[in-house]
């Protein structure tokens, strides 16, 4: 391991720790350190996905490091634990996605590789996910994911107490993260 | 939806989660309770049980290898919980238990005349034994199952095996309350055989139960 890995090392188990303790930018740092990582990973073993279904993969991947993070070993070192979950993830999208990619294996030429896509941090599949939510954990999911709007806000907008947006808000994200699970299949 | 959205989003859900195993002690001395009385309301406890205990080098051998292998088996099964856990394995502690049963039956195919091998592979209790550790392991497998259901493991056919093996060991120390065969020939293979069967059927659930 360099030197600096091991300061990164650090570096993300006190942002972890401090993000499940409640801090709000630590975690946002923590995920966005993760992710240019994960997204290496993903792009590495996932080349001829594409980008938009590449950054699904990641996005899987995050929503994976935020529910399971109490899966996290605080004794033991963040690397390894996202790694696996990275892997995990990459393996299911493979699987899941075998029969999708020999078609479009057929199609692939080197400019259609070479185009690059509209945003790479786009994804496809989220979208169609959240619409696929009651009523009501959409417009939550979409009033803070998408339109950026803070938890007080969206309580504001659509009558809840922030204390049900939060309850909405987790419920929303565990529903996703099955619905993908199971979308994939 | 944009990655960086996602992840603004994702912190805004930062409600304490609570600890993986929250919830399975409790779940475990409940399947414990209902196994104990099971045995002791339906089968009956030996007759001798406290005596049973009391010296107990060949009849508390069944106990003491049961609960080794719970303990062993569900260590590992939570240690199979965490993503990057599989890595982290070490399985001696398992083939340290199957030795000890091992020397056990060395020790009785020496102690036990060769032209009785077979009776005492036999028994005269097979059926039941066979019938009630799978039946006693259910509550102890389900407790596990649904519990470390939060986990996040990558091995969950692995995973749920172990946790066959947990609660199968936990069902043959509970049946053992019942259970008056004391000669390994008999306990080590068909309790082997019955601890062996839940784990595969506890694999078979954990592949669809485990998976995230």
């Amino acid at each position: 391991m360099t030197e600096r890995m091991i300061a990164d090392e650090d570096d993300w188990a006190l942002l972890l720790k401090a993000g499940m303790a409640g801090d709000h930018r630590a975690y946002v740092t923590f995920l966005r350190k993760v992710t240019p990582v994960v997204r290496r990973i993903v792009h590495t073993r996932g080349r001829h996905f594409g980008d938009a279904t590449c950054e699904d993969i990641v996005q899987d991947v995050l929503l994976a490091v935020h529910l399971k993070r109490h899966t996290w070993d605080d004794q033991a070192s963040v690397r390894p634990w996202v790694y696996a979950i990275t892997r995990y993830k990459v393996v299911d999208a493979f699987r899941a996605r075998g029969r999708r990619l020999d078609l479009s294996i057929n199609d692939f030429t080197d400019d259609l590789a070479a185009e690059p896509g509209p945003d790479p941090m786009q994804a496809s599949d989220m979208l169609k996910m959240i619409s696929m939510l009651d009523v009501r954990s959409a417009q939550v999911v979409r009033r803070i994911g998408i339109d950026g709007y803070s938890v007080a806000e969206t309580g504001q907008d659509l009558m809840m107490t922030e204390g049900a947006v939060r309850v909405a808000l987790h419920r929303a994200f565990k529903r996703l993260a099955s619905l993908r699970e199971r979308h994939l299949e | 939806m944009n990655t960086d959205m996602l992840i603004t989003a994702l912190a805004r859900d930062l409600s304490p989660e609570p600890a993986l195993t929250r919830g399975l002690w409790l779940r475990l001395a409940i399947a414990l309770v209902i196994g104990v009385a099971l045995v002791g309301l339906v089968l009956g406890f030996r007759p001798d049980l406290v005596a049973a205990l009391l010296f107990p080098p060949v009849s508390g051998l069944r106990i003491v290898l049961g609960v080794m292998l719970f303990g062993i088996a569900l260590r590992m099964a939570l240690l199979l919980a965490r993503p990057e856990g599989a890595s982290l394995l070490r399985t001696w502690p398992l083939i340290a238990v199957a030795g000890l049963a091992g020397i056990a039956v060395i020790w009785a195919l020496i102690t036990t005349p060769v032209a009785d091998w077979g009776r005492a592979v036999q028994g005269t209790t097979l059926f039941w034994c066979l019938s009630s550790i799978p039946v006693l392991s259910i509550a102890p497998v389900a407790a596990m199952l649904l519990t470390l259901r939060r986990g996040a493991t990558s091995r969950p056919e692995l995973m749920g095996a172990m946790i066959g093996l947990a609660g199968g060991g936990m069902a043959a120390a509970v049946y053992a309350l019942h259970c008056t065969e004391v000669n390994p020939l008999f306990f080590v293979t068909w309790y082997g055989i019955a601890i062996a069967l839940v784990a595969a059927v506890s694999s078979w659930a954990g592949a669809r139960v485990l998976r995230w």
